[in-house]
């Protein structure tokens, strides 16, 4: 089977003013399914280029991106827009929810783009909402809710599609600590169901909670380190074997 | 076709939330489409009015006078023709092939008495009794004056329905007696009710005595036309031939102007086509030019609602929507917009076409012109739409997230 994501060589520049800002300097980076990863570094190393770019929202200058084997490099627009729409549920710093609309509509929005009818489109927005314990909350608009809650509206429209990867960045930057724990224990649970997780964060003990962290500089990978639990799980595999 | 729905519910659910913009800026529309809906009722309405005083002028029938009905002789001119004769009358019907009747009609305002009833400025006319065939009027109750009264000059009168009204509240006037000044005569009938003539002079406030009894109690001279009813196939033939027998009575040699003047109902006709060519072209320039003006409005606040909604465009196009579905969302709100212009002004055009209906003169608003309206205000709403609408599709996904 061929990996989930596969960055080759990289780049992405701006032209800003004349000059050249290289956000993306050469990544190579393989992400294999169920993989729970955070990315951390210095605010503009790259890693919110990073994630649009793995999101499908932004096209390399050169290098190449395969997801599920497909040249995600060499897609047009409605191509982009239908692998963001199936295979891809964000999660950003500042919820983007539409305020105009109840939660559960903000859940059922993805679905809409996908074409699936009513019914079976309120039925897969309330299973999401349930994922992320918001049940008592759907009919709720996102200025009625918490900080925290609106977080889980989010990541409920983020995975409501069943998408391949959930991609965050910075799911916990606007929140209290308390709502970032809150948060962390949705991820964890639902890397546990299965799903494939990255998330961009600043602070330590977020990263933590990944089983693999990439840590960028100057739109380079710096370090790319698998957390003492897992590698000691890896190396209790390696000796068994 | 989901996505179709819900485009057509996200455009209905942007209009609603921003109710009070939406009317404002469909404003223009509404006026445009009042004006091309209004302009429609009051064309049809003077059309109806129109052809209805048309029915008193035959089309088979030539109006000779002194004056052209729409001429554009000199005053002075028209006054030193010499007046037309009661005997001319006779020579047409002798020497005119094409001639079927004609009657001479002369005409001058009187008062007619009853009692201490008093009709005041009622168009006493005097002609023959051929006056039935070139004229359009039908006898309500009793009879018109026979040739052997008017050769004999008998004091009968037929009077119009709004004189008998007038003089006969709730009497039968058949047999009375009115007076016109100190001359009495017996009413031997009333004209239906025929209404206005173009709205101006009433043909119910008449009254008709025979010729020799004009000519023997009022005068010989004086202001008179000639009405003759010709073949109806044959219409520009007999006028040719009019002109003809007209030069012979009146000894013009081939060098001099005609010194009278035939007239006929396509006279009124091409005047009125002027005049609704006039009406049309007004109506039709305010159409465009708020329609214009209201589209350039709608476009503006489409970009407003594009910019204000940039951050929405950048998390629809994350969680997946097309450049397509963007686009269609856009302008179908733009196109809703204007449609709901367009509908107001329909209504309005309605309230306003009863008005017109009941205080001015019977119309309707025609039902093409409904459906014309709305399609106009779908294409304004689309046109404007393009623009705004294709700037919100083409917009970056990542600078419309970062947009604040
Ligand atoms: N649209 C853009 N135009 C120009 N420069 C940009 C743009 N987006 C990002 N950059 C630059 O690229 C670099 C990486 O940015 P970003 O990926 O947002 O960093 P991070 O998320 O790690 O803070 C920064 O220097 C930033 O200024
Ligand atoms: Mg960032």
């Amino acid at each position: 089977m061929a990996d989930l994501i596969k960055l080759t060589g990289l780049q992405r520049y701006y032209e800003v003013g004349g000059e050249t800002v290289k956000a993306l300097d050469g990544v190579d980076l393989v992400i294999n399914q169920n993989e729970y990863i955070s990315i951390m570094g210095p605010s503009g190393s790259g890693k919110s280029t990073m994630m649009n770019m793995i999101g499908c929202l932004d096209s390399p200058t050169t290098g190449t991106y395969e997801f599920e084997g497909e040249k995600v490099h060499e897609m047009d627009d409605n191509q982009l827009a239908s692998i963001r729409n199936r295979k891809i549920g964000f999660v950003f710093q500042t919820f983007n929810l539409l305020p105009k609309l109840t939660a559960l509509k903000n859940v059922e929005l993805p679905l809409i783009y996908a074409n699936i009818p009513k019914d079976e489109r309120l039925e897969l927005a309330e299973i999401a909402m349930g994922k992320v314990s918001l049940t008592d909350r759907m009919h709720h608009k996102p200025n009625e809710l918490s900080g925290g809650q609106r977080q889980r509206v989010a990541i409920a429209r983020a995975l409501v599609t069943n998408p391949s990867i959930i991609l965050a960045d910075e799911p916990t930057g606007n929140l209290d600590s308390k709502s970032g724990v809150e948060i962390m224990s949705v991820f964890d649970e639902l890397h546990s169901e299965g799903n494939t997780i990255i998330l961009v964060t600043h602070e330590a003990y977020i990263a933590k909670h990944a089983h693999r962290t990439i840590h960028i500089l100057d739109g380079r990978i710096e370090k790319d380190v698998y957390n003492k639990k897992i590698r000691k799980k890896l190396n209790k595999k390696k000796a068994t074997a | 076709m989901v996505t179709y729905v819900e485009s057509l519910r996200m455009a209905l659910t942007a209009i609603w939330g921003n109710k009070m913009r939406a009317a404002l800026t469909t404003l223009g529309i509404v006026i445009g489409i009042l004006a091309v809906t209004l302009m429609g009722t009051l064309i049809s309405g003077l059309d109806r009015s129109f052809e209805k005083s048309m029915s008193f002028l035959g089309r088979d029938v030539l109006y000779i006078s002194k004056h052209e009905w729409f001429g554009d002789s000199e005053w002075w001119e028209i006054r030193n023709r010499p007046d037309l004769k009661v005997d001319y009358v006779e020579k047409l019907k002798d020497q005119g092939k094409y001639v079927i009747a004609a009657a001479p009609v002369a005409m001058r305002s009187v008062n007619i008495t009853r009692k201490d009833e008093m009709a005041m400025g009622i168009s006493l006319a005097g002609t023959t009794t051929e006056f039935t065939q070139t004229a359009f009027m039908n006898i309500e109750s009793g009879r018109f004056y026979t040739e052997g009264e008017d050769r004999s000059g008998a004091r009968v009168i037929v009077i119009g329905y709004d004189v008998a009204n007038v003089l006969f509240e709730n009497e039968n006037p058949i047999g009375e007696k009115v007076k016109i000044g100190n001359y009495v005569f017996r009413v031997i009938g009333i004209t239906e009710k025929q209404g206005k003539f173009l709205g101006m002079f009433s043909l119910d406030n008449r009254a008709i005595i025979p010729m020799g009894t004009y000519q023997r109690l009022f005068s010989r001279r004086g202001w008179m036309r000639l009405e003759v009813k010709v073949d109806d196939e044959h219409i520009d033939d007999a006028k040719d031939e009019i002109i003809a027998i007209m030069r012979r009575l009146r000894g013009l040699g081939p060098e001099e102007k005609n010194d009278f003047a035939i007239n006929q109902q396509d006279a009124f006709r091409q005047q009125y086509q002027t005049m609704k060519i006039a009406i049309g072209g007004t109506g039709f320039f305010i159409t465009v030019l708020s329609l214009v003006v209201g589209g350039i409005g709608i476009m503006n606040i489409m970009f407003v609602s594009v910019k204000e909604r940039t951050r929405e465009i950048g998390v629809r196009k994350a969680i997946g929507a097309t450049q397509a579905s963007i686009m269609r969302q856009f302008l179908l709100e733009a196109l809703f917009i204007c449609l709901f212009g367009g509908c107001v002004g329909i209504v309005l055009a309605l309230g306003g076409s009863f008005l017109i209906d009941k205080f001015v003169f019977p119309s309707t608003m025609p039902v093409s012109l409904a459906l014309i309206s709305l399609i106009l205000s779908s294409v304004v709403g689309i046109v404007a739409g393009l623009a705004p609408s294709y700037k919100a599709a083409r917009l970056d996904p990542i600078e419309a997230l970062r947009y604040e």
